[in-house]
């Protein structure tokens, strides 16, 4: 059965960032550079290909984006500037616009000024909700006590609620993934076993990002761990520490130590990756999308506001520290409600996920590829 | 009869002979070998001082016959024979023994290779003995050159020679100049026009006085040898009727050129029977008017260009027509200019951009984001017509190796790349010009690295594409050197004729006319009146085939005498 190529399709994913992959002529330089690319996975010159014919349904069904880390070792190597690090970023993009169910994450990377205007209109919505809210609970010059304008209790709850719809959408998304990588293949024969021994893989790269220290570049390894464990140092004490973190005025360094250390973490990550990407030193940093300066933007925002909150309450201005706190939420929802099911963030899913995947399928295509090798070297002593 | 007095010379060629061969032996032998006055050893007997030691010994030792026990006689014949003539001594009194070639670089048995390189070494001394003192002669040449074909080789080089000022007789049998060229729109990688390319060379050759054009005509019959051919050009004057004209020529430049691949003779392209299957050159008039469509006049949407039709496979041509991978992105920048939203896939073997701007130029041809598709060789893409429910005539299936799928591929239009191949009469120009052709049918040059344009007739060169395919460069450069080494001989001003050559002697010539037949260069003529026949001189390349055929003995090759070979052989034999 032929597959009918698509050659406008090489022009749609320009729309996520891919300007240069048509320049491509698969010598193979980038895949030899690749730490990564071994049997079965072909990075990233397999990706490539299926981008430049326009195989829109083997593209959506491949892992292989997700198991790279834009070291860029690829793209320097590349003789003719095709880009090939920065055509697997663009893959990324597009892969998370086809997980989506919504479109709505097409729709962003498509335009940002429509990202935009969802995050300012859900800004709007969440500051007016936010105020409406406490308003109806305490009194904006109170934090602490029982008149509290946002009371933790309160704010927990609405935490909760807003994680289990995140999940639920992002769940959706992730299972669209597997479907199109494993679950709708029917060459690929996995067992539950299969899928059994592989699980340790997820926590193991989703908290080390074992494999992005593998490329020979440490920094945005460094940069991004930092990151990331700031990051989750912070969501674990919002989850489950909230009431600790927010009562006060007095410092509770049990907690807030935490707090701190992630808070100074998250700002220099982020200010590291903006810088790198002004400067533009590394490969990786070389090639921006509009989505991307959006989200070190709302991070820089969100994580500024948190400090600048935190501040006030401590100092005792109060009023000031509820307003910080309704711009703190104002930049804190929409960009989870944005980034994480359809925008960048959701990364902090697929990329364990595709690790995952990728172990769970490995020695079945291994075994499929070396029937196909077998077979064309029958047909072609047959021949 | 002279006393012979001869000089051994053994070359120990750094290790080349020395390490197989032990030549002090050789030498010992050869000293005591009945005239031989003196033999040496020497390191790199070609050096500067092993020839001095050389011309020394000739001098000291009253030297009349030398033998050099060394290389090849094709590396250093001429080196030796140098030396010789330096010396005094008359160069066609030198044999070479070879003992490098033909004997260390091919044994590893010391002992053996040592007796057979004494044996040779004997050989030559029992053969020099009776050499002669040979001279080689000169004859006058005529100045005007006759040039085949008025494409742009042709064109290229009568311009290069009239412009030098000697008269050139320009034969195109077309009534128009230009050839396959004036049949092209743009060229690759510059996308110059063809049309102002022709042009130039077109007016320039029509106002030069020194160019005869002949339009209408072919060469019918090429006698003579170089520097003094008879040319007899046929021209149609209209009405059936035609004008014979002799023309006395020095040279011959043959530029008759390519015809292309005849694309219906593949059966899986459809070529004929799909209608917007077409050629290359159908395509270049499409590009000449100024209007790519369907035979419906449609705007194709979709075009897919084959590559390699009728080249580089086993069925038809083995060979690589060259210029067509340039063409086909020629036509991928030409389409995307004229039709900004149409897709053009091209579907190649291999993509050979070996040429000055043409790796640029492929990548030009990606960056206007055509979709280059691979196949295999061996393999081949199929052409079927389109369903109804398709937005397209046609599709192209085919297995694509840098993705290992199974694709089709959407087309309005299919452009077949077709190769080139030697043109059907390209066996008569051959045959009028006493020259080869290989197998494919391309004339064969004299060495195919060395000496690109001469052929085997002195006199007559080949350039362009009647030698193989090639580009305009190549073909344009082709026609300068060509015209180049013919205004060298005419600087010159004489034919040197070989010293080496056949000689009839007229009192035992019955005018069997066996000769005539056998010579592979047309070197042997009759001469009606006295029914015997003669040597050409200038014509022998003193293959002795005529001496072997001769039922009379009347045939006798200068160096190459009965008696010279039989004492070689003997010499050979004496150890055994």
């Amino acid at each position: 059965m032929s597959i009918r190529v698509n050659p406008g399709f090489i022009s749609e994913l320009e729309k996520y960032g891919a300007a240069d992959v048509q320049k491509c002529y698969h010598c193979g330089n980038c895949s030899a550079a690749c730490p990564f690319s071994k049997e079965p996975f072909i990075i990233p010159r397999k990706s490539m290909r299926y981008l430049q014919m326009g195989m829109e349904k083997r593209l959506q069904g491949t892992l292989e984006p997700w198991l790279c880390y834009y070291c860029g070792e690829c793209s320097e190597q590349c003789p003719r500037g095709a880009e090939p690090g920065e055509t697997m970023m663009s893959l990324r993009r597009w892969l998370t616009s086809r997980y989506d169910f919504t479109g709505l994450s097409k729709l962003f990377y498509h335009s940002w000024k429509a990202e935009v205007l969802a995050l300012v209109l859900l800004a709007l919505a969440t500051g007016i909700g936010f105020f409406l809210w406490g308003s109806s609970m305490g009194d904006i010059n109170h934090y602490d006590g029982p008149q509290a304008f946002l009371p933790s209790s309160a704010v927990h709850i609405f935490d909760w609620s807003m994680a289990g719809v995140l999940v639920l959408l992002l769940g959706i998304n992730a299972l669209r993934m597997w479907w199109f990588s494993l679950g709708s293949r029917e060459d690929l024969k996995l067992s539950f076993f299969d899928y059994l021994k592989a699980v340790y893989l997820l926590p193991l790269h989703f908290f080390t990002q074992l494999r992005y220290s593998q490329c020979e570049s440490k920094r945005p390894w460094l940069v991004h761990l930092v990151l990331m464990l700031s990051y989750v140092t912070l969501f674990v004490l919002i989850m489950f520490f909230l009431h600790e973190m927010q009562s006060g005025p007095q410092v509770d360094w049990r907690v807030h130590i935490f707090g701190y250390l992630a808070a100074a973490g998250l700002v220099l990550a982020v200010i590291l990756a903006i810088r790198g990407r002004l400067k533009k030193d590394l490969q990786q940093y070389r090639h921006s999308h509009a989505s991307d300066w959006l989200f070190l933007g709302l991070l820089l925002y969100v994580a500024l506001t948190g400090v600048v909150q935190h501040v006030f309450h401590r100092t005792g201005y109060e009023f000031s520290a509820n307003i910080s706190y309704i711009l703190h939420m104002m930049g804190v929802v929409p960009m989870l409600l944005l980034e994480v099911p359809f925008g960048k963030w959701s990364h902090l899913a697929y990329r364990p996920l595709a690790i995952y995947f990728a172990g769970v399928a490995e020695s079945a295509l291994l075994k499929q590829n070396q029937q196909q090798i077998t077979e064309q070297a029958g047909a072609a002593r047959a021949a | 009869m002279e006393e012979k007095r001869i000089g051994v010379f053994v070359c120990n060629c750094g290790t080349n002979i020395a390490k197989v061969v032990d030549c002090e032996k050789v030498r010992k032998d050869a000293e005591a070998q009945p005239g031989v006055v003196v033999a040496r050893t020497y390191k790199y007997m070609c050096s500067t001082p092993g020839q001095e030691m050389i011309a020394n010994d000739i001098k000291e030792h009253r030297l009349n016959r030398v033998v050099v026990s060394a290389c090849s006689p094709r590396m250093h014949e001429k080196t030796f024979r140098n030396t010789c003539r330096n010396a005094g001594l008359n160069p066609y009194l030198l044999e070479i023994a070879n003992i490098r070639e033909q004997c260390s670089w091919v044994h590893d048995d010391t002992q053996a290779a040592t007796e057979k390189a004494t044996a040779l070494t004997r050989a030559a001394i029992r053969r020099v003995e009776h050499h002669q003192p040979l001279e080689s002669r000169t004859a006058d040449m005529c100045r005007d050159t006759l040039v085949l074909g008025g494409g742009i080789a042709g064109l290229t080089a009568a311009l290069e020679l009239a412009e030098a000022g000697y008269p050139v007789y320009l034969v195109e049998r077309a009534d128009h100049l230009g050839g396959n060229l004036a049949r092209v729109d743009l060229t690759a990688p510059y996308l110059y026009s063809a049309r102002d390319l022709l042009l130039e060379r077109i007016s320039r050759v029509r106002n030069n006085p020194n160019v005869q054009l002949m339009l209408r005509s072919e060469l019918k019959e090429l006698s003579g040898f170089v520097g003094n051919f008879q040319a007899v050009v046929e021209t149609k004057t209209g009405n059936g009727s035609s004008q014979i004209r002799r023309l006395p020529v020095g040279n011959v430049i043959v530029a008759t050129g390519y015809k292309e691949f005849d694309a219906g003779r593949i059966a899986y392209y459809g070529y004929g029977r799909l209608p917007n299957v077409i050629t290359s050159f159908e395509f270049e008039r499409m590009l000449r008017a100024g209007r790519i469509e369907t035979k419906d006049g449609r705007t194709p949407r979709y075009v897919g260009i084959i590559h390699c039709v009728g080249s580089r496979s086993a069925e038809y041509h083995g060979y690589c027509s060259r210029v067509c991978c340039m063409t086909a992105l020629k036509y991928v920048q030409e389409i995307k200019s004229a039709i900004p939203g149409c897709h053009v896939f091209d579907i190649y073997i291999d993509m050979h951009a070996f040429g000055k701007g043409h790796e640029d130029f492929y990548k030009k041809g990606s960056e206007v984001k055509t979709m280059f598709l691979m196949y295999k060789k061996g393999d081949h893409p199929i052409i079927r017509a389109a369903g109804k429910r398709d937005d397209c005539d046609m599709l192209i299936e085919v297995d694509e190796q840098l993705s290992g799928e199974r694709i089709e591929i959407p087309a309005d239009l299919v452009i077949l790349m077709v190769g080139m191949e030697a043109r059907p009469d390209a066996g008569e120009v051959a045959r009028l010009v006493n020259i080869s052709q290989d197998k494919d049918g391309w004339f064969i040059e004299s060495h195919p690295k060395l000496d690109p344009v001469a052929t085997t007739t002195d006199g007559v060169y080949i350039v362009g594409t009647c030698a193989a395919p090639k580009d305009i460069p190549d073909s344009v450069a082709q026609a300068r050197a060509a015209a180049a080494r013919i205004l060298a001989r005419i600087a010159k001003g004489k034919i040197e004729i070989d010293a080496i050559f056949a000689e009839v002697d007229e009192d035992r010539c019955a005018g069997c006319r066996l000769c005539n037949t056998v010579c592979p260069f047309s070197a042997v003529e009759f001469d009606e009146s006295k029914r015997r026949s003669h040597v050409v001189a200038a014509l022998c390349k003193a293959c002795g085939t005529c001496v072997a055929a001769c039922p009379s003995s009347a045939i006798k090759g200068r160096h190459f005498t009965d008696q010279q070979i039989c004492n070689q052989i003997e010499g050979l034999l004496a150890g055994i």
